[in-house]
């Protein structure tokens, strides 16, 4: 291509990139060959070194709760999870996975990217978020299979996400307890499934095998764990 | 298009005026009853459906947009003439003008329209992922020190603002986060969210 061409291209692409909606970036996930779980690039790091403030996070989270609603309670159909209480490493890993395209969030990317939030935002929404009360009103599964769910949960996944459903911030492991049962059975199936390109690949091997009934009996019993107990 | 002409002269009249008293462009309270009162009304109040109503606005907002007017990141034809004759200086006095104000209480035509609208606002579309305006613009439509005001607005101008926003005609919001609102909305959420608007 010749300079001219060049630059009429990137003329045309700056003016595009005025006009069209932010795309969510795509990098490599669990789907290709040399994966790293829970890489530790630039975006992550600033926001996981940064002191986040409560105070300025409430305030940053206005962006985001038109989606994940007034004090972060999300939607018991699962279409907006719940971020209330959970660990702000695990809310800083997500988001930042986000916007380095490691796991596929179209719709979110636009009020989550460098544009609309800067790593100490990330922080500041992490520390604000970690802090805020869960309450049991959560959507919960249909309550047929809760003996399965128990012993598969107990079996296989209590040693990641807590006998209490508790997880565990220093590793990474979501809190799952308080979670809408909609949202948790979808991203177990993700995860099963591979579309959820940032998971983590012990615990894919764990869940490969799993039928859809088990996942939902399973899911179904980590929506009712307590939540008192963090 | 009688009616803006005669408006706009009224505005250049009231312009050409002031140039000979350059101290009454430091009053704001003159500049808007000399010549921002004739798009945007008395007291803030329009009588043109597409000139904003400005009374009981958020003050940074106000400060926010006229100064993107200035700087030429925000364009109207209409604004164009006042904006080139208006100076920074202007810009705090004008804001903290308006949005003093007392907003006057809205009118619903359509109830049924606002009360689709009302539910965009307070609920968002969780199919086409339009977020809850309410996040943002706090209940009721009232705004805060970061987010317009949007409750008693005219009914033509908040669809054509959305309009902007969706074909990036309109690209000032930090962020670009209306614009990825905006992107999502139909034409027919438009009227209802601004019918719904209108009425408060
Ligand atoms: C347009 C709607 C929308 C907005 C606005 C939005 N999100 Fe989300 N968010 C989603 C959806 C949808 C999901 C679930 C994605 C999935 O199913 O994989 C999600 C998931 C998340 C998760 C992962 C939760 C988990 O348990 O893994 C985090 C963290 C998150 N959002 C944080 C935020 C923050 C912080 C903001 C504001 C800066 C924000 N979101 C704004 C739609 C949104
Ligand atoms: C080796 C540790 C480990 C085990 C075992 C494990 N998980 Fe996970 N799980 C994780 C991690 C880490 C994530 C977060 C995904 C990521 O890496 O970003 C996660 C995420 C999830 C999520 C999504 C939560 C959210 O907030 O988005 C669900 C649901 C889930 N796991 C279910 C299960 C179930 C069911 C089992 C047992 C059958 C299980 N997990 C076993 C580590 C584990
Ligand atoms: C000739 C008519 C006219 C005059 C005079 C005029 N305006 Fe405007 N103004 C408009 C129109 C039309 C718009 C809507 C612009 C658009 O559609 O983007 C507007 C928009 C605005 C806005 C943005 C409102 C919002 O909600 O975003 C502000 C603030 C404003 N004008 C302030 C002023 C001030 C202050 C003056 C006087 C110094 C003034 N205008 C004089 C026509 C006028
Ligand atoms: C993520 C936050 C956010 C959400 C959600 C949001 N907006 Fe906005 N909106 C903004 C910002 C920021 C501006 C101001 C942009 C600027 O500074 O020029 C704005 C401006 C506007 C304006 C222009 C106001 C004026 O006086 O010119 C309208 C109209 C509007 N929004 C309507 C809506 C509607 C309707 C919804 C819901 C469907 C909505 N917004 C949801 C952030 C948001």
């Amino acid at each position: 291509m010749n300079r001219a061409a060049w630059v009429f291209f990137a003329a045309l692409a700056c003016a595009g990139m005025a006009m069209a909606a932010e795309q969510q970036p795509r990098e490599q996930g669990i789907e290709s060959s040399d994966y790293v779980w829970n890489e530790m690039y630039a975006d992550k790091l600033q926001a996981l070194q940064a002191k986040g403030d409560p105070l300025r996070g409430e305030i940053a989270f206005e962006i985001c709760q038109g989606c994940h609603r007034k004090s972060a309670l999300g939607r018991a159909d699962g279409s907006y999870p719940r971020l209330a209480g959970q660990h702000a490493t695990v809310l800083i890993k997500q988001m930042t996975d986000v916007r380095a395209g490691r796991r596929d969030n179209p719709r979110m990317f636009p009020f989550a990217s460098q544009h609309a939030i800067s790593p100490q935002d990330i922080a500041d929404i992490a520390a604000y978020l970690q802090g805020l009360p869960v309450p049991d009103d959560n959507g919960k599964g249909p309550g047929t299979d809760l003996a399965q769910g128990g012993k598969l949960y107990n079996r296989d996944c209590s040693s990641c996400h807590g006998d209490k459903g508790e997880g565990n911030g220093a590793k990474f492991y979501p809190r799952v307890s308080g979670q809408h049962f909609k949202y948790l059975e979808r991203e177990a199936q993700e995860i099963r499934n591979g579309n959820r390109r940032n998971a983590d690949p012990r615990m894919m091997r764990v869940i490969k095998n799993y039928s859809d009934a088990d996942l939902q009996a399973v899911t179904d019993y980590m929506s009712r764990l307590p939540v008192s107990t963090k | 298009m009688k009616l803006l002409s005669w408006k706009t002269a009224t505005a250049v009249l009231a312009l050409s005026l002031g140039a000979g008293l350059p101290s009454a462009w430091a009053d704001a309270q003159q500049l808007a009853t000399t010549v921002c009162v004739a798009c945007h009304g008395e007291g803030g109040h329009s009588v043109v459906p597409t000139f904003p109503n400005l009374a009981g606005q958020q003050q940074d907002y106000l400060a926010k947009q006229l100064k993107d007017f200035i700087d030429g990141k925000r364009k109207n034809e209409v604004m164009a003439p006042t904006i080139a004759e208006l100076k920074s200086g202007d810009v705090p006095g004008l804001a903290a003008y308006y949005a003093g104000q007392k907003p006057a209480p809205g009118k619903v035509e359509d109830a049924k329209l606002a009360e689709a609208g009302k539910k965009l606002y307070e609920d968002g579309n969780t199919t086409s992922g339009v977020p809850a305006c309410v996040g943002c613009h706090q209940p009721n439509g009232v705004g805060n020190t970061r987010y317009p005001r949007l409750a008693g607005q005219h009914q033509a101008y908040t669809i054509q603002q959305i309009g902007d926003f969706k074909s990036g005609t309109r690209a000032n919001d930090k962020g670009r986060v209306m614009r990825a609102v905006a992107e999502r909305i139909t034409e027919d959420e438009m009227k209802a969210v601004a019918e719904y608007l209108a009425g408060l």
